[in-house]
């Protein structure tokens, strides 16, 4: 997930802030933001999920020395937004944009057939997030899916000499045979560089407006559903009166190989 | 949804597929305004014999599903066929919901027809089910257009009942779509999701139309004119019934005519063919904001845990729908004098 400041306007640099669970796409994705003009990274917080919080934050720390960019700070979190909005009521109108890489919109999630993993890590605070009125765009795996990363542009990552590039191929072996254990695929999706780039360049993504709430209990814990005011209800629901966020539908998916692929080998 | 992957086949057939003996069907309804345009459907077809009517809250209480079920019997003077009460209440107890906003108080769009003078057999709906089940086994079909509460009675009831079935088809959930109750559930999985959630799990033969499907297929202000200008056997009484149910539908769909829940779910019994099906197990959530939410596990991923969806019998899908042959061959058994 990441944050952006409001206090930028078009002639500056959006802050941004992400809140990362490193992670291996969340590596890529990290690495891209560091290579992306149009941001400035100002701080990474960490949170369970691919990996224990302590593990994150070492590997967060890691990452940015690889980077030679000790000078973003690096703040552990339980989970920085939930926190940030309990801390601070204005921070959801504060902040510029929150993009959250998560759910999965009228699809199966990939933890089980109802949820999305991000989710299911905390489904409390997601639906805390999507109902905060902050200005939240939602990119699930319905559209992560779509992007994935080839055997064969591994090949072209792995032959040239750019310094993240040559970081990840290290890493991406794991990555690539989950997904064939998983999926029967020979790619890998590329979830967060593409919650990313929706951040740095919001016209890779088309979106829809509406209510996302989050099942917190059952066998359907962590399962968001979308309600986009299509229809209208004879009664009151649990939708009802609550602020709308941004959900993606689609994304150009070969801008968003391209775009990670350039950044990635630029050394 | 997304049809991909393994498509089951077209493996039961449609029941009209051999000119043999007619296949047994029992419906269990809650007339209902599309109801009874299935019903009305299912005693017209030769290759049908409908064993019963067994009955259920849902558009209208038990109580008045039961007194329509007996008075459609009447109007299509099969005064024969038995009509067995359902259970008055889902599973877990308290008071059902029920849709009269949409089918009218009587539940048959305000007509306020006189009261039927057959009555309703001796057994319950979940008796009656598990008699005729066991009677026959492995003969009788049963379409649900309701909550499932009495099917799920029949599989408590008897453990051998969901095998000797022969085919369970489904009027019930919405698959990766909105709901008609709330964003997250279709009306009759809400009217009892742990009956839902049994009948989906029980290893039965079952196929099941979400309104994901039914909602692709209407009848437009036009069909209906159609219809109210025909001397089709029973048109009169269905465009009677059919003013209240329409005008719903344009407040709340913004319809201008009615969608066919009930009849295409009739038509997935005998024309499967004009459908496609996708197998996987189905779930029911039965608690928190998204209760009588239906998953299906699609099969895309193979999951390296075991989850609630986990070792379950998978069911039928039905993901697409040939809209124009349904339409035209729900109208074409309605126009038929």
């Amino acid at each position: 997930m990441s944050a952006i400041d409001p206090n930028n306007n078009n002639k500056e640099k959006k802050k941004i802030i992400i809140d990362t669970d490193p992670g291996i796409d969340d590596t890529m994705a990290i690495f891209v933001a560091l290579r992306s003009p149009e941001v400035e990274v100002i701080g990474l917080t960490t949170i369970f999920g691919n990996v224990y919080t302590t593990l994150a934050t070492r590997n967060a720390l890691h990452l940015l020395e690889n980077a030679g960019r000790t000078d973003i700070p690096v703040a552990e979190g339980s989970h920085v937004t939930i926190t940030a909005i309990q801390l601070d009521p204005a921070f959801a109108k504060n902040v510029g944009q929150i993009v959250v890489l998560g759910g999965a919109f009228f699809v199966n999630g990939n933890v089980n057939p109802a949820a999305e993993a991000n989710i299911f890590g905390d489904p409390d605070a997601a639906d805390i997030v999507f109902t905060s009125g902050a200005d939240v765009l939602a990119v699930g795996i319905n559209v992560t899916h779509q992007v994935i990363l080839t055997d064969a542009d591994r090949a072209v990552l792995a032959s040239s000499n750019g310094k993240f590039a040559q970081y990840l191929c290290k890493v991406l072996e794991v990555y690539f045979s989950y997904h064939r254990d998983s999926y029967s695929m020979g790619g890998v999706y590329l979830h967060d560089p593409t919650a990313l780039l929706a951040a740095v360049n919001p016209s890779l993504v088309t979106y829809t407006e509406g209510v996302v709430r989050v099942q917190t209990s059952g066998i359907s814990r962590g399962l968001t559903i979308l309600y986009n005011k299509q229809k209208r209800f004879g009664e009151v629901t649990e939708w009802s009166d609550k602020p709308t966020v941004k959900v993606a539908v689609t994304v150009d998916a070969p801008a968003v190989i391209k775009t990670v692929m350039e950044r990635l080998m630029e050394s | 949804m997304n049809c991909n992957g393994v498509a089951a086949d077209g493996e039961n057939g449609g029941v009209l597929a051999s000119h043999a003996q007619p296949e047994k069907l029992i419906i269990d309804t809650d007339p209902g305004i599309d109801d009874s345009m299935a019903i009305f459907m299912a005693f017209q077809n030769p290759g049908l014999e409908v064993l019963g009517l067994t009955t259920i809250f849902g558009n209208v209480t038990t109580e008045d599903a039961t007194r329509n079920a007996l008075l459609l019997c009447e109007i299509a003077r099969r005064p024969d066929v038995p009509v067995a009460k359902g259970s008055p209440e889902p599973l877990k107890g308290g008071e059902p919901r029920i849709a009269d906003f949409i089918h009218g108080s009587d539940g048959l769009g305000n007509l306020f027809l006189p009261s039927p003078k057959s009555k309703k057999s001796e057994k319950s709906a979940a008796e009656f089910l598990v008699d005729k089940v066991s009677e026959y086994p492995g003969e009788v079909s049963i379409l649900a257009l309701g909550p499932l509460t009495n099917i799920a009675l029949a599989i408590k009831r008897d453990s051998s009942f969901a095998k000797k079935l022969k085919r369970l088809v489904i009027l019930g959930g919405a698959f990766f779509a909105l709901g008609n109750v709330n964003p997250a559930a279709e009306a009759n999985i809400y009217g009892d999701p742990e009956a839902a959630d049994i009948v989906f799990t029980s290893g039965a033969n079952i196929d099941v139309v979400g309104i994901n499907i039914t909602t692709q297929v209407m009848f437009t202000d036009a069909d209906l004119l159609d219809l109210r200008q025909s001397n089709g056997k029973h048109t009169k009484i269905l465009c009677d019934m059919c003013k209240f149910y329409r005008d719903w539908h344009v407040k709340s769909d913004g319809v201008y005519g009615i969608f066919l829940h009930d009849p295409v779910s009739f038509v997935a019994l005998v024309r499967p063919d004009l459908f496609t099906f996708k197998k996987g197990v189905v779930r029911v959530e039965t608690q928190g904001i998204c209760i009588g939410h239906t998953l299906m596990d699609q099969g895309l991923k193979k999951w390296n845990s075991s989850n609630p969806w986990s070792d379950y019998p998978p069911v039928s899908v039905a993901c697409t729908v040939n809209v124009d042959e349904v339409v035209s061959y729900i109208k074409n058994i309605l126009l038929t004098p």
